[in-house]
């Protein structure tokens, strides 16, 4: 084998910077913290009361922050109407700009036409607002509910969808390159939605320990979901079973970053496994902020860590997180408006309670 | 002079004994019109980077930013050292993975084959900067726009050849329409073996190498160049 020496070589900076990251991480959060929502607008499962508005708080916060990162990587937000003026639908990131509008619209509407009882209920309690609680509130519409929550599904699958696809077919990054993104972008976006709700029961008042507890137990199951298909995609490159996942793994596992990043993500995973399993109730600040950690991380080692896989040279190319609007200052404010959008929410969105059945309608567990 | 520096890499290339898996020479199209292509002549480069200059001198390139670059190698093979240069610039694949990704049809080739990107559309999302494997594009920092190689279009469309073929000392790059039998590309590649970049990939380069090492066909592992020039963004 020749030994080569690179004499002369540039670096291609990262493309896709840490507006990017924040932007999947924010969607994935929204998309799984509706599916958490589901369990009690849409089905009025029983004990899913407080999940519920906690998971459609995270919701709605994360899909409103979401697209304010997306639009800020394009550097000049103003470009975003030529997605729509000069769509390429060879493109899975021009379907997404179809996509997002198709879920958020449902998502909006989901949660409004599932909380009007509840904001006619709480008119009298909300002083001078009382009159835009009348006006947005009423009586329960279960056909529109049931109409928004499937374009909202519709929409959350479709979202799910393009943002593991958008990635998974650039051939030009091996690491990039495999069916099993699109499924770890959907498992650890459902993880990091149950950790969000898990941080949020603790944050806003009104803990709940059984939430706490079936919270823990859901995701248990979702990170250890997470775990076997981490496995699956490093058994298919160590074994050399599929020669793209071998050419992937070796372009990453000869890097000590890579191998402490990917330890230390499974290591959290496996802790936060433990800790939901072991004590479900009391762990939810720990395991929480670990299934968040894992959802930002996993986004930002494919995206910041596989961008710095040269191409077409040997070695990693440098980077240091600038703390600018494309660095630090980026991140700090898409975090500060999702804690002020969840502010925001949790104060005006009525308190958690069941469900009230509308007519002709049997809850389960209810019948 | 002339013939013994040929001769002289001509040798070293020879050196580096392994050349890359020979390219099929693209067949000629009964397309009315040229199809422009490159032909780098590796024996022919010294690594000078006059390219590299004259295209940033022409095309008002961002500092810090390249459309072309010489990479230039140490490779040891059986105790033998010799240097390896390996122009890089946009391939003007036939099947181009910049073009399909692009959200708004912003990059698209030409009927000469050029690739190129309507800046006026471009919404910066660097999504085809992703997708090329020769990693000959980037986001322009002046413009915040995808910006690349353009085999120098605008001379090319006033008969004129790109700025880095008229400016190389050793006569590397030949430019050239792959559509005529009679130019100088066509009959290089019908008399030498040729290779292009990752073949693999499927993308059909219109930038072909004669005495290509494999092991610089793809990507080259080893040990990376101490430095490398890259932008900074200020705080």
């Amino acid at each position: 084998m020749p030994q080569i020496t690179e004499v002369i070589g540039i670096s291609r900076e990262i493309a896709w910077l840490p507006w990017a990251v924040t932007y999947f991480f924010l969607i994935g959060l929204s998309v799984g913290s509706f599916l958490l929502s589901l369990p009690h607008y849409l089905f009025g499962r029983p004990g899913w009361e407080r999940a519920g508005r906690l998971a459609l708080i995270g919701a709605l916060a994360c899909g409103m922050a979401a697209p304010v990162a997306l639009l800020a990587d394009l550097h000049q937000p103003g470009r975003f109407w030529r997605f729509y003026a000069h769509p390429n639908l060879n493109s899975w990131m021009a379907w997404g700009a179809f996509f997002i509008p198709t879920y958020l619209s449902g998502l909006f509407l989901y949660a409004w036409s599932s909380l009007r009882p509840a904001i006619a209920a709480d008119a009298e309690d909300r002083g001078i607002l009382a009159p835009l609680y009348r006006l947005f509130g009423g009586r329960a519409l279960p056909w529109l509910s049931r109409a928004a929550a499937t374009v909202a599904i519709i929409g959350a699958c479709l979202v799910l969808l393009y943002t593991g696809m958008e990635v998974m077919v650039v051939r030009a990054r091996p690491l990039w390159n495999t069916p099993f993104l699109p499924v770890q972008f959907a498992l650890t976006a459902i993880g990091g939605a149950i950790g969000l709700a898990l941080l949020l029961d603790r944050l806003l008042g009104g803990h709940e320990a059984a939430t706490e507890a079936r919270l823990n137990r859901a995701l248990a199951m979702v990170l250890g979901a997470s775990m076997l298909v981490g496995a699956a995609w490093f058994a298919i490159g160590f074994f050399g079973l599929e020669a793209r996942h071998a050419q992937a793994l070796a372009s990453v596992a000869q890097h000590d970053s890579f191998r402490i990043t990917a330890f230390e993500g499974q290591a959290a995973l496996a802790l936060a496994i433990l800790l939901a399993l072991w004590k479900p109730r009391g762990s939810g600040w720990l395991t929480g902020l670990i299934a968040l950690h894992a959802a930002w991380m996993f986004r930002w080692t494919v995206f910041i860590g596989g961008q710095s896989v040269p191409k077409n040279a040997p070695g990693l190319y440098d980077y240091h997180l600038p703390l600018g609007p494309s660095g630090l200052l980026g991140i700090a404010g898409s975090m500060g408006l999702l804690v002020f959008l969840i502010i925001l929410l949790d104060a005006l969105m009525p308190p958690a309670r069941a469900r009230a059945a509308a007519p002709g309608e049997a809850l389960p567990g209810r019948a | 002079m002339g013939s013994g520096r040929r001769s002289l890499f001509a040798g070293l290339a020879a050196s580096l004994s392994g050349t890359a898996a020979a390219a099929e020479p693209p067949v000629p199209s009964r397309a009315i019109g040229p199809r422009w292509g490159m032909v780098v002549d590796l024996a022919r480069c010294i690594g000078c980077q006059a390219c590299t200059v004259s295209c940033i001198m022409e095309n008002d390139v961002p500092p810090d930013s390249v459309r072309t670059i010489v990479n230039t190698y140490e490779v040891v093979k059986d105790g033998v050292p010799g240097m390896a240069m390996l122009p890089r610039l946009c391939n003007h694949c036939n099947e181009p993975p910049c073009i399909p990704v692009c959200p708004v049809g912003a990059t698209f080739q030409r009927d000469d084959g050029i690739v190129v990107v309507n800046a006026d559309v471009c919404v910066g999302c660097a999504y085809c900067v992703q997708a090329c494997p020769y990693d000959a594009r980037f986001i322009n920092h002046e413009t915040q726009k995808a910006d690349k190689c353009t085999f120098c279009a605008h001379r090319v469309d006033a008969g004129l050849l790109p700025a880095c073929v008229e400016s190389c000392v050793g006569g590397a790059r030949i430019f050239g329409d792959l559509n005529d039998p009679n130019s100088t590309v066509r009959r290089r590649l019908a008399s030498e073996e040729s290779a292009v970049l990752k073949p693999e990939l499927g993308t059909e380069p219109r930038v072909f190498y004669l005495g290509l090492d494999d092991v610089l066909a793809h990507k080259p592992e080893g040990t990376p160049t101490l430095w490398r020039p890259q932008h900074q963004e200020g705080i």
